[in-house]
């Protein structure tokens, strides 16, 4: 029973990363109605701009984080004002061929500049502590309450803010709300910010548990956010956030008792078979006959 | 010289193959497909275990039969249909569009990390090798090459025949018509699913059976230095040649593959820095992707649809006296263009 936990208390720990990410994923898709596989570079982006900071500019861990949060949202943004909005009346599955262009380019410029080999942050992993039925690192608990924080800042974001509003009326309809007076195109800018910041700084704290980098360490992280999202409900922060979650303790449950090579065959699973019973998502009621996007 | 030609056009004539069965999928179902890569890799698998005799431990993996090399790559189409009716089945049921392409996305990884972890199936990481030579001819290295490159082109040739036939029969027109309109479609009669399954299949088999191509003239394969990226170009040749159009699809695949191949003999790629020339021809290739989606999303040779819906002949003259506009005739402009239905 005791590994059960312990699986338990590691899922929790991918899962507060993977639900930053997804969250972040499913933000993008509200807004612009696109999935966006350049998602994981972004992540990427965050990881080596902290690494930079902290290797060269010898930075602490805050200022670090701050960093990956900047480059985050910067490159959120250009994705945004180069891409996305270039392909906005054209059919998503269109964008998503656009951002599987941009995911090659931007993962490619990372190699060169970086080079292929991993890189790892020089940060204390903290000592092994007991907490409750669960061990976790000091490092592992600090990653899951900055998760949790951003998380709250997020749903503040959403519910309490004019932004939050506007973001929630263009998801909707973009059209309907710019007749309203939303300013749509400023709107989805900001919402690319924030989604950006949110990654870069999950692409940071990634970086930080599983201790090295490389070009394409969001790549394999960008599959786990979109199963999150569509396992919870793509478009629906909440519902993603929930569906994170679960995969989170899915997968690790899973790659206790079997063996850790297979948690991405785990996962994938699991996306294939939501589809396929439900494929509006976990936590979004109601099933529909054809489903597009 | 001849050799590094030889080489390229090979590799050309194959991946053309694989751009035939991706663009069926792609270009005339609209089913963007990201397994295809799958489908490939598994096509070479079988053919290579079928062809190269037991393993030798610590080597391990599946059957290692000796079979002759033509039957195995039928057994590997066979293997790779099969396979395809699978993921099909879930992929095209209830999802269209983006969720199509997320499913397969997936279905995509999970096979990769499978085949990768799990050793007794392909040999893991290290991958299977050992094929040279499968049709037993003895001949020497460099005149085989010649007669394995007359013999991709030859297959290139005759799926190429298949494959524009079908285009234009009713069968390639109804696919087409279930793509751009599918409620229109079923209200004419037309099983959408059907449709599209069976056009999923005729793809995964040719993916399969450019696998079996491929298997022989590397002999190798491992999913470190094939990852299922490695096949991105040929969304790129097919967006440059023109979706739907067979001949555009063959068109673009020469001369991004050779074009791209070329061009990366000139990027230096020194010593220290090898991932350099790589790293830039995917660029390049993201680069193209964009851009022909943007700019010319049709390619150079687009699909043309009749003025009724259908899918017309397209002779070398039409190419160059595009000036001239298509003989109408009497009552055309009563039909919608393309956006009819057409399900004859």
């Amino acid at each position: 029973m005791s590994i059960f936990w312990i699986s338990v208390g590691m899922g929790l720990a991918v899962a507060a990363i993977l639900a930053l990410s997804a969250v972040a994923f499913t933000l993008e898709y509200a807004v612009s109605r696109v999935v966006n596989l350049a998602h994981g570079e972004v992540l990427t982006i965050g990881a080596y701009a902290a690494y930079v900071a902290e290797n060269t500019f010898h930075q602490s861990i805050y200022v670090c984080a701050a960093v990956a949060t900047i480059f985050g949202a910067l490159t959120g943004v250009a994705l945004n004002f180069f891409l996305i909005e270039r392909f906005r009346n054209q059919k998503s599955l269109t964008t998503l061929i656009a951002t599987l262009g941009a995911s090659l380019i931007l993962q490619n410029l990372l190699l060169i500049g970086f080079g292929g080999a991993s890189v790892s942050y020089a940060f204390a992993q903290g000592n092994l502590l007991h907490v409750g039925p669960f061990y976790w690192t000091t490092l592992t608990i600090e990653v899951m309450v900055s998760a949790v924080v951003v998380a709250g800042l997020i749903y503040v974001l959403l519910q309490r803010t004019r932004l939050g509003k506007a973001l929630r009326a263009v998801s909707q309809n973009r059209d309907l709300a710019r007749v309203s007076g939303i300013p749509a195109r400023r709107v989805v800018m900001q919402t690319w910010a924030v989604a950006g910041a949110v990654s870069g700084f999950a692409g940071f704290l990634y970086g930080e548990t599983i201790g090295t980098i490389t070009p394409s360490v969001g790549n394999g992280f960008l599959l786990l956010s979109i199963t999150a999202a569509v396992g919870g409900g793509l478009g629906r922060p909440y519902a993603t956030f929930g569906g994170a979650i679960v995969l989170g303790l899915i997968m690790s449950i899973a790659g206790t008792y079997t063996s850790s090579a297979y948690q991405l065959v785990v996962a994938f699973g699991f996306l294939v078979v939501m589809l396929l019973i439900k494929p509006n998502g976990i936590f979004v009621r109601g099933r529909a006959q054809t489903v597009r996007a | 010289m001849l050799q590094y030609w030889t080489a390229i056009l090979t590799e050309a004539a194959i991946f053309s193959v694989l751009a035939l069965g991706i663009d069926m999928i792609w270009g005339w179902a609209g089913d963007f497909d990201l397994s295809a890569y799958a489908y490939f890799a598994l096509g070479v698998y079988v053919t290579i275990v079928l062809t190269v005799g037991k393993a030798k431990p610590p080597v391990e993996y599946i059957l290692g039969l000796r079979l002759p090399y033509l039957l195995a790559v039928f057994i590997a189409v066979v293997v790779v249909v099969a396979f395809a009716s699978i993921i099909g089945a879930i992929a095209l049921r209830s999802l269209r569009e983006v969720y199509f392409s997320i499913t397969t996305l997936g279905a995509v990884w999970a096979i990769y990390y499978l085949v990768e972890n799990f050793t007794p199936l392909f040999n893991g990481y290290n991958g299977v090798y050992g094929l040279f030579d499968p049709m037993g001819s003895g001949l020497s290295y460099a005149l085989y090459h010649y007669l394995f490159l007359g013999f991709c082109l030859l297959s290139l040739f005759v799926v190429y025949l298949v494959v524009q036939r079908l285009s234009r029969s009713p069968f390639g027109r109804m696919v087409r018509a279930v793509r751009d309109d599918e409620h229109a479609a079923s209200v004419y009669g037309r099983n959408v699913f059907w449709a599209k399954y069976r056009t999923y299949l005729f793809g995964a088999g040719l993916a399969g059976f450019a696998g079996g191509l491929f298997a022989a003239y590397i002999g190798a394969f491992n999913p470190l230095d094939w990852k299922p990226t490695e096949i991105f170009v040929l969304y790129a040749a097919i967006l440059v040649g023109g979706r739907g159009n067979p001949r555009g699809v063959v068109l673009g695949s020469f001369i991004v593959y050779v074009g791209f191949v070329e061009m990366t003999r000139y990027i230096p790629s020194p010593a220290a820095r090898p991932e350099l020339g790589p790293a830039l021809r995917q660029i390049l290739i993201g680069l193209l992707i964009i851009l022909m989606l943007k700019f010319r999303p049709n390619g150079l040779l687009p699909e043309r649809l009749g003025t009724d819906g259908t899918v017309g002949r397209r002779s070398w003259r039409d190419f160059f006296s595009r000036s001239k506009p298509p003989a109408q005739d009497e009552g055309a402009e009563l039909l919608p263009g393309a956006s009819g239905g057409g399900a004859s």
